[in-house]
């Protein structure tokens, strides 16, 4: 894997196992295996979506980049450096340029705090900006995402989904980062505000280069918002590939039944269903060989013993399955 | 069996529906004159969003709507040509459940943790077919066999949790069709649900359907869901019905501009599109609509008379449509 061809964040072989059960002397019997062994790069003023279904482990993998869950194993690259090695000065420019926008915005923003703190908090713990001008500042962010700067004085619970979610945004960019998480930042939302969002957020990052992670689990915003893409099942990336690539020629089995089951966009569009049997196994008893053999409509010899290697079948479009070569 | 042409009976005819609460903040007209019909083996989707009333819509067919607040103000609901907004709660009982059924949203809070699978299944049927025993026992395995559950003689004594979440909207929607419905309310049956497990679902309610010829109202907020299920769409805004008609008409042909924006500002799975229609503004709270169209602030054909609210239109090919733009 290369490391440092300019990408804003790069994370390499990351891995978080958690701890389970117990045995009675206090050993460890059981992990789950949340995230096991993913490698993505971000690249400047790009967005990278991760797509998969609930308990694929996306959002733990955004909790690692966050800092919020220490990794188990592999690293996380922020500008080439390793993030581990960082010390106060370092790690706190890391925090400050890595954000994060959440997918509920009832639940994200303190109900007890005006909307002047709720964005302003970021800029007094880490700028020495006075009073005054945090003040401007927190303006400044409200017109940006849409807002009026009166509205600095309300609590969260006087705005919209839609509004909530754009105060949510604004706070994200107060320090300016370069990078901010998107953890389905629009599927909370009324259908006719999704797209006030998705625009927004499109706005905002051909306006400041921001680069974007977008987590999502509908693939229609993910084709609209994102310039790679990586599926996830069962806390590994099973493909990845450009957008247009991967939704114009998807290899893995996954990622076509996961296509094949998304819903369409007029009724004359009939996509052949390839319905899987089954659900998503329990992350904490994952099937030997590849992952996704039990539920594979493909699935042949070494499929349920031997576990797939990641190829490359073209440029800059890669897969883990035996259907494509490797081991 | 109808086909997608041969159209069935009518069999729920809903006519000018209103159901109001009454709030310190004054009325909240959740549903203000909604009027549909449905047919024999037909899938009606009624789209909208938060606060559009699609969800009272449902509670009021099955007489549901929490009093107080809410009252159920005026309009019929004739099931197979009886009016149920005339029935005592009595008569009310012996067919919810029955001959009008719902499935809901959550299938982890629509099922109760303490009771196994087999009582909650077998509750309708124990009330509704008076069955016991050994017979309501096999009709229980019988319909978590319809709703294709692996191994449903051994599973009928488990409880909720030892169910995945599609395996307990499945449970939900053998409860749902237990006593041979004849209109199966679905609210959002599928919001929950993982892609892939809601694909398998969609599947089996159509089979279903298929089977049995029951009737279905989908409500949804999802566009997809009306493109892949339904046969006709009633676009619901603010307590209004402001467009209906047949799911291509819907889709190629919308009638209303609300209906309009509303698709242009989805995403699509099957091409790229850069930049999306956005509408401006967000749905008006029901206890202060404005006066006229109330759609009208954030409609960008808004003109003079849309501060009057307009007629319902009846175009061609039997599409409705509540704006003042197709008065001619």
């Amino acid at each position: 894997m290369s490391t440092s061809n300019g990408a804003v964040l790069s994370v390499e072989g990351l891995k978080k196992h958690f701890p389970v059960s117990r045995s009675l002397l206090g050993r460890t019997r059981q992990y789950l295996k949340a995230v096991d062994g993913v490698s993505f790069e971000i690249e400047p003023g790009m967005t990278y979506g991760l797509v998969g279904e609930s308990g694929c482990g996306k959002t733990t993998t955004a909790k690692l980049i966050l800092l919020l869950e220490e990794p188990t194993g592999g690293r996380i690259l922020f500008g080439g450096e390793p993030v581990s090695g960082l010390k106060s000065d370092g790690l706190r420019e890391y925090k400050a340029s890595v954000q994060a926008v959440f997918q509920d915005p009832w639940a994200s923003l303190n109900p007890r705090m005006r909307v002047r703190n709720i964005i302003g908090e970021p800029l007094e713990i880490n700028t020495s900006l006075t009073k005054g001008e945090v003040r401007s500042r927190v303006a400044g962010l409200l017109e940006e995402v849409g807002l009026a700067p009166y509205q600095a004085d309300l609590f969260p619970h006087e705005f919209s989904g839609g509004q909530r979610q754009r105060i949510g945004v604004a706070r994200a960019l107060a320090l300016n980062p370069k990078l901010v998480i998107l953890d389905e930042p629009v599927s909370a939302l009324d259908v006719s505000i999704r797209a006030q969002i998705m625009n927004l957020l499109k706005d905002l990052q051909a306006e400041h280069n921001l680069s974007y992670l977008l987590i999502a689990h509908h693939l229609a915003t993910v084709r609209h918002m994102c310039d790679r893409v990586g599926v996830m099942y069962l806390g590994r990336i099973v493909e990845e590939a450009d957008t247009e690539e991967l939704y114009e020629n998807p290899l893995h089995p996954y990622t076509r039944a996961l296509m094949s089951a998304a819903l369409p966009s007029h009724p004359d569009i009939q996509r052949d269903e390839i319905i899987l049997t089954g659900e998503v196994p329990s992350p904490l008893d994952t099937p030997p060989g590849c992952h996704f053999h039990p539920r594979c409509p493909a699935r042949f010899d070494p499929c349920d013993s031997v576990e797939p290697v990641k190829t490359e079948p073209s440029s800059g479009h890669r897969v883990v399955c035996h259907l494509y070569g490797g081991a | 069996m109808p086909d997608a042409n041969g159209r069935g009976d009518v069999v729920l005819d809903v006519e000018d529906l209103r159901a109001y609460f009454f709030t310190r903040w004054g009325v909240v007209k959740a549903v203000d004159g909604v009027s549909f019909q449905l047919r024999r083996g037909e899938t009606l989707g009624i789209v909208g969003e938060s606060g559009s009333g699609k969800s009272v819509t449902s509670l009021s067919m099955m007489r549901l709507v929490p009093s107080p607040p809410g009252q159920i103000v005026g309009g019929r609901v004739m099931l197979d040509g009886e009016d149920v907004l005339r029935y005592s709660e009595g008569q009310m009982e012996k067919i919810r459940g029955a001959k009008i059924a719902m499935v809901l949203q959550d299938p982890m809070t629509a099922l109760n943790p303490v009771f196994n699978i087999d009582s909650q299944v077998g509750e309708a049927l124990r009330i509704h077919k008076r069955l016991s025993g050994s017979a309501l026992k096999s009709q229980v395995v019988d319909m978590l066999r319809k709703v294709r559950i692996p191994a449903p003689e051994a599973r009928v004594r488990d409880y909720p949790h030892q169910f995945s979440g599609g395996m307990r909207q499945r449970v939900v929607g053998a409860i749902g069709i237990s006593c041979d419905p004849v209109v199966l309310i679905a609210d959002e049956p599928t919001t929950s649900l993982d892609a892939t497990v809601q694909a398998q679902y969609l599947r089996l309610l159509k089979d279903l359907q298929d089977e049995t010829g029951v009737a279905i109202i989908f409500i949804t907020h999802d566009f997809g869901i009306v493109a892949k299920m339904c046969d006709r769409v009633a676009v619901m805004y603010a307590g209004r019905i402001v467009e209906q008609g047949d799911v291509r008409q819907i889709f190629n042909n919308p009638s209303h501009p609300y209906t309009e924006a509303l698709i242009n500002s989805v995403p699509r799975m099957e091409e790229r599109n850069d930049r999306l229609y956005s509408i401006p503004g967000q749905p008006p709270p029901l206890w202060d609509l404005p006066g006229g169209c109330s759609f009208a602030p954030r409609c960008e054909y808004a003109h003079e008379r849309c501060v009057e609210y307009p007629p319902v239109y009846e175009l061609a090919g039997g599409q409705t449509s509540a704006c003042w733009l197709r008065s001619g």
